[in-house]
């Protein structure tokens, strides 16, 4: 069993109760004054008891790592300059690759080599390469002498290279710089 | 109340009932589970255009709810296969 | 305003429709799971941010944009999970060596570490 720590029960608690105000309603009831002390009370009772037994499992580092407006920015940025136009490229090339009468496909299983250091934006590399059609990660292992390097197993549906660092390249290369800016 | 919207909502309903195929034909277990996960999702639009149509937003409960549950349900399914469950 | 509602809608039924296609047509298992995110991301986005302008704009209903929104962030944040979990899985479940694939590293380095 991992021991709680503070700040990851601060962090999770503010996300839950915040959630619990939205799904309510009561963030548009306070503009309007109609605010109910008692769902605010039991929503800071639940979100905190919630937050006791699950906050372990979802944050083990870091947790105010985000509040720094550099990162926020680039994080921001990421969401909606650098991501979307990847997810559109992927999509488009996917939607006419399923949608032509020639059907061609060409998978396979290659190996990348992730630079990444943390967690969170080997998390978040991993959930992005998923998310374009047309790559899905499989698996990752730790790779190296003491075990210092990440490698991605990742599906891949049209094969242009089987050397590691060329394929990171056209499947990640974006955005694996992206993504070292918000979180090193 | 637009028409256009409940005839979007249809399609999205005929979607799903396309999608029916691969999940009766499937040949393994992971090609149901996959095909249910996309009726799910598919689901999820028509309902949403649906309670923008009707203007009521029961609906929407009903849609997130089937999100949470069928994400559950896919991540399990695919435990199972693998053995860790 | 009803025309930028359309046109979004518009563009997620045509990338569903292109995931349905994929998912129907596709010879095995992993390339049916690519088809599935073009399902999962454009068509959920196409419809969101149509229904989101239609909820504001339209009806000027707030509870729902929120609700709306939250059912496309919920979408987009736990699919990949999902389609991760089920991926390991079937390739644990398959026989090998896997079928149709040009190049099988995964395979490969798991035999080695079996020797």
């Amino acid at each position: 069993m991992k021991k709680l720590n503070p700040a990851s029960f601060i962090s999770v608690f503010i996300l839950g109760f915040l959630f619990w105000m939205v799904i309510t309603g009561q963030i548009t009831a306070i503009f309007r004054n109609e605010a109910s002390l008692q769902v605010i009370v039991a929503g800071l009772v639940v979100s905190a008891a919630v937050s006791l037994f699950s906050a372990r499992f979802f944050i083990h580092e870091k947790a105010f790592h985000l509040c720094n407006p550099a990162r926020l920015v680039n994080l921001i940025f990421y969401c909606v300059c650098i991501f979307p136009v990847e997810l559109v490229k992927a999509n488009v090339d996917m939607a006419f690759r399923a949608l032509s009468p020639a059907l061609r496909i060409n998978p396979g299983i290659v190996r990348v080599p992730v630079d990444l250091k943390s967690e969170y934006g080997q998390a978040m590399l991993a959930d992005s390469i998923t998310l374009t059609p047309g790559t899905v990660t499989m698996a990752a292992v730790k790779d190296g002498e003491d075990g210092d390097r990440t490698c991605f197993y990742i599906h891949w549906i049209n094969v242009e290279s089987q050397e590691p660092e060329e394929a990171g390249e056209k499947i990640k290369g974006n955005m694996e710089r992206a993504i070292r800016r918000i979180w090193e | 109340m637009s028409g256009d919207l409940l005839f979007f909502a249809v399609c999205f309903v005929a979607l799903a009932v396309i999608l029916l195929v691969r999940l009766i034909s499937g040949p393994t277990m992971a090609d149901r589970a996959l095909a249910s996960d996309c009726i799910e999702i598919v689901t999820d639009l028509a309902l949403i255009l649906f309670a923008l149509w009707s203007g009521r937003g029961i609906y929407l409960d009903i849609a997130l709810v089937t999100a949470v549950l069928g994400f559950i349900g896919t991540t399990i399914i695919g435990r199972y296969l693998g053995g860790e469950l | 305003m009803r025309i930028a509602v359309d046109v979004f809608i518009v563009i997620g039924l045509f990338f569903a429709l292109a995931g349905t296609v994929g998912v129907i047509r596709m010879p095995d298992f992993f390339c049916r799971m690519q088809s599935s995110t073009n399902i999962a991301t454009l068509g959920v986005l196409g419809v969101v941010i149509g229904g989101l302008i239609y909820a504001i704009g339209v009806l000027g209903d707030g509870g729902m944009a929120v609700k709306i929104a939250i059912i496309g962030i919920f979408n987009i944040l736990a699919n990949p999970i999902a389609s991760h979990a089920l991926m390991k899985g079937a390739y644990a479940h398959m026989k090998k060596p896997v079928d149709g694939l040009v190049t099988d590293q995964l395979g490969e380095d798991l035999v080695e570490e079996d020797e």
